[in-house]
């Protein structure tokens, strides 16, 4: 028998959105029954933790929400949903402030004693609010500890969603199929909404940031259950990704306020690079831009013995690097680096995905009683997101996905799952089980960052995405194929066998509409479209399930707050030359 | 180890699986260590090219999740910052003491968070301070050694590590208590005498014997005995003046 739970609120993920809208929807109303399950243990997994820079909020009289609103819609190449966009830049404010006042953070000060805002790149003011270099870790575990201030809601650790479950007429989500990891037994819940918060799947590329468990569970689901997606081409990758041969510490980022404090990045030819892809904001380019040229610098070969560039922040003096970035020079330590005297080597690295499921800005979603809120929406960012954003994208439309789910709870009448859905997903899931000598889901996992960071990474061209989104359909079959055995109980690989199914199921989403765009523009990058098309291209690719894989549909931007004309003069409507 | 070369480790692993197994073994694996390779490296080397049974938890792998907290060659740290280099040919590892097993290294953390738990670890804003940012000048020196202390990831290293836990489970452990000391620290926390009264009550405090085990094994090199030793003057101090807060 599997186990039944009933409740209003079940929200998967335990990230800045995924804790935020725990809390608001209980702030709304205290008599909810809410469940919060995360992968990992609960605020340990995912990467709000991981957050090094800061969050970006206008808090200084010298700034506004107009400049914040237009740094961002700039950095995203206008793709931005320009409402989303509004609602996060007016709303981090009012974030920032709750995790101070409400939620006991407390960020770095001035030495007047008011909140010191450091430089992030792409900004018109230096409004990136920051704990030192490790800013996550304070956000995220204020958030966690102010839950067991709020007993009556549920965190499960370790239960992870495996495939949303709709109601018999299926016109509506009423619940999940849930996993225990520890147990290996599934859990059906039933509830009146679902929010969403797990994370996108960055980790699908051979070199990466995000924590290792994060695979695109939510959006995969998503997807399965018919939701509607938007700019899936647009993939950030940070500049400056810690190269530690050998080891998983690969990948890990390097915070953005390196370059921010004026760090400077080095080819092998020991030049500053950046003067040839960005003469005047140089390093502090935004990260499609500086991620980009690295990677150029190092496919010309001019890049170090372990494949990347430099970044150094020597020049910058030594005690300012250890008081201003001791986690950084903490990390660097780990692969026999001084980064307070010495050049660190790093390389563009997956991280973060613009992409996601279509939301409108309290983080409803096409399917009635799903919101998605966090990386596993998209739209907000457009083609590239700016360093301290996400943090605030996470907390922003948590705290509205709590809000709204509260409301629509109390409207909504409770549904039977369907159980057709339920043996059917039961069966699909155990399948690895009933396979003897199958693929290896750990090799397939290498081979599917390969693909990926080969054929639908920082450089792409049409002929090599054709072929890769060939290949990642079978990835998707090839993962079925996979056997394992043993115990249920905390069996990692028939974990890693869900992962790769739903990382091949998203990838091939981001190499079809990389496909589609036939121009270059923010992180999505073509060698044999080397121009940004604002004649033909402010259209945002959506993208739901059809019968034989995702089905693409374009429609043009809304600029319902900015025309192109403001931010971009007078190449707003022109095609503009990347090479 | 430096560059592409490679060394012969083995690595004793801790194997249980409390529902089927009677009691914990030892399986042995040889891997070839390569430069800059963590614990944490070599068990996924063990997980997908030799025994994909084998159980661990991570997360970050940087540092920062404390999920990966494990006993290796016989003392406490996280598996993603221990470096193979550093514990030389012949490495064991086991789960985390004071914790129940769940399968093989990966631990039950539920006593660590119930003592957690007990010393209020949430923020009690004061809703007459209104609703802005506390001026706080970093150089006034009013918020103590909070800085030193706030980054805890929650690992666990120190509740294992810790003699006194291991003797009495009841003790809250120098990890909660460490989060009571930056709490009582705080200037905008209101929640003072609930906390000081658990801290200072009979699994508080008083327990420490000073033997700095939390603070050898810390991965984020805090020393809960110093906390504990400022929750101790306070406790001490409120008691003289006869109770009540300050």
């Amino acid at each position: 028998m599997i186990e039944r739970v009933q409740c209003d609120i079940l929200i998967l993920g335990s990230g800045g959105a995924g804790l935020f809208a725990a809390h608001h929807a209980y702030d709304r109303n205290p008599n909810l029954k809410i469940i919060v399950a995360a992968k990992g243990l609960i605020g340990k997994s995912g990467c709000t933790r991981m957050v090094q820079g800061g969050y970006n909020a206008v808090l200084h009289p010298d700034d506004s929400i107009d400049k914040h609103f237009k740094d961002t819609l700039k950095g995203g190449g206008l793709l931005c949903n320009q409402e989303l966009a509004y609602t996060l830049v007016s709303d981090a404010p009012k974030r920032i402030l709750e995790l101070e006042t409400k939620m006991g953070c407390f960020f770095d000060r001035n030495p007047n004693g008011t909140v010191h805002q450091k430089a992030f790149a792409g900004q018109s003011f230096d409004r990136t609010v920051h704990k030192g270099d490790l800013t996550g870790i304070e956000i995220i575990n204020r958030l966690r500890d102010q839950l067991y201030s709020k007993e009556s809601v549920i965190s499960w650790d370790e239960v992870r969603g495996i495939d949303l479950l709709y109601n018999d007429d299926h016109s509506a989500v009423a619940g999940c199929l849930m996993l225990n990891l520890q147990t290996g037994k599934f859990i059906v819940v039933e509830s009146l909404a679902l929010i969403i918060g797990t994370g996108g799947g960055a980790g699908m590329f051979k070199i990466a940031a995000p924590s290792l468990e994060k695979a695109a569970d939510g959006m995969a689901m998503a997807y399965r259950a018919g939701a509607e997606f938007v700019d899936m081409e647009m993939m950030q990758f940070h500049p400056t990704g810690l190269l530690a041969e050998n080891s998983r510490l690969n990948g890990g980022v390097l915070e953005e306020g390196l370059r921010g404090a004026g760090g400077y990045l080095f080819n092998s030819l020991g030049e500053r690079f950046m003067e040839k892809y960005d003469p005047v904001r140089m390093e502090r380019s935004t990260r499609d831009q500086v991620a980009r040229a690295a990677f150029m610098e190092i496919q010309a070969g001019r890049g170090t013995r372990l494949g990347g560039v430099q970044i150094s922040v020597a020049h910058l003096g030594r005690k300012n690097v250890l008081k201003m970035f001791p986690g950084m020079v903490d990390r660097c330590k780990d692969v026999g680096r001084d980064l307070s005297i010495e050049p660190v080597d790093v390389s563009p690295t997956g991280h973060f995905h613009m992409g996601g499921v279509k939301i409108d800005k309290d983080c409803f979603t096409a399917i009635p009683g799903l919101f998605v809120a966090g990386e596993d929406a998209g739209g907000i960012h457009g083609s590239n997101r700016l360093g301290g954003n996400g943090v605030a994208d996470s907390t922003v439309f948590g705290a509205r996905a709590g809000d709204a789910a509260a409301e629509y709870v109390t409207a909504v009448k409770r549904q039977k799952v369907s159980e057709r859905q339920v043996e059917l997903f039961v069966n699909q899931t155990m399948k690895p089980f009933t396979l003897e000598k199958g693929e290896n889901p750990f090799q397939l996992r290498k081979e599917l960052g390969v693909l990926m960071w080969d054929k639908v990474g920082l450089v792409r061209n049409g002929a090599d995405l054709k072929d890769a989104i060939a290949q990642l359909a079978d990835y998707e079959e090839r993962a079925d194929r996979c056997s394992v055995s043993g115990v249920k109980q905390y069996n990692l690989a028939w974990h890693e066998v869900l992962n790769v199914k739903n990382m091949a199921q998203i990838g091939r989403m981001i190499a079809i509409a990389a496909y589609e765009r036939t121009e270059s523009r923010g992180s999505h990058y073509r060698q044999d479209c080397l121009f940004q098309d604002n004649e033909n291209w402010y259209k945002n690719i959506f993208m739901t399930k059809g019968q034989d894989g995702p089905v693409t549909v374009t429609r043009d931007v809304q600029f319902t707050h900015v025309q192109p004309e403001q931010l971009f003069g007078e190449t707003a409507r022109s095609m503009v030359s990347v090479g | 180890l430096e560059g592409n070369a490679v060394a012969e480790v083995n690595l004793k692993v801790l194997r249980y699986i409390p529902d089927v197994d009677s009691e914990a073994r030892y399986d042995s694996f040889t891997i070839d260590a390569k430069e800059n390779m963590t614990v944490l490296d070599a068990l996924f080397i063990i997980l997908s090219e030799q025994d994909s049974s084998l159980s661990f938890r991570c997360s970050c792998r940087l540092g920062m999740c404390g999920s990966c907290g494990m006993i290796m060659n016989n003392k406490e740290g996280l598996a993603c910052r221990t470096k193979l280099a550093k514990l030389g040919s012949e490495i064991t590892v086991r789960p985390l003491r004071n914790l129940p097993i769940i399968k093989d290294l990966a631990v039950n953390m539920a006593p660590f968070f119930k003592q957690w738990k007990r010393i209020k670890p949430y923020f009690i804003p004061n809703e007459a301070a209104g609703n802005d940012f506390a001026v706080i000048p970093p150089e006034s020196g009013s918020r103590g050694i909070i800085d030193r202390s706030i980054d805890c990831i929650t690992c666990g290293a120190c509740y294992s590590a810790c003699t006194m836990v291991s003797l009495d489970d009841s003790y809250i452990g120098p990890a909660a208590l460490n989060r009571a000391y930056t709490l009582v620290a705080d200037e905008r926390d209101q929640g003072t005498n609930q906390r000081m009264e658990i801290a200072a009550g009979e699994d508080g405090v008083l327990r420490c014997h000073t033997l700095f085990n939390c603070m050898e094994v810390c991965p984020k090199n805090i020393v809960p005995t110093w906390s504990i030793q400022k929750l101790k003057s306070k406790a001490v101090a409120t008691a003289l003046k006869g109770g009540g807060s300050e």
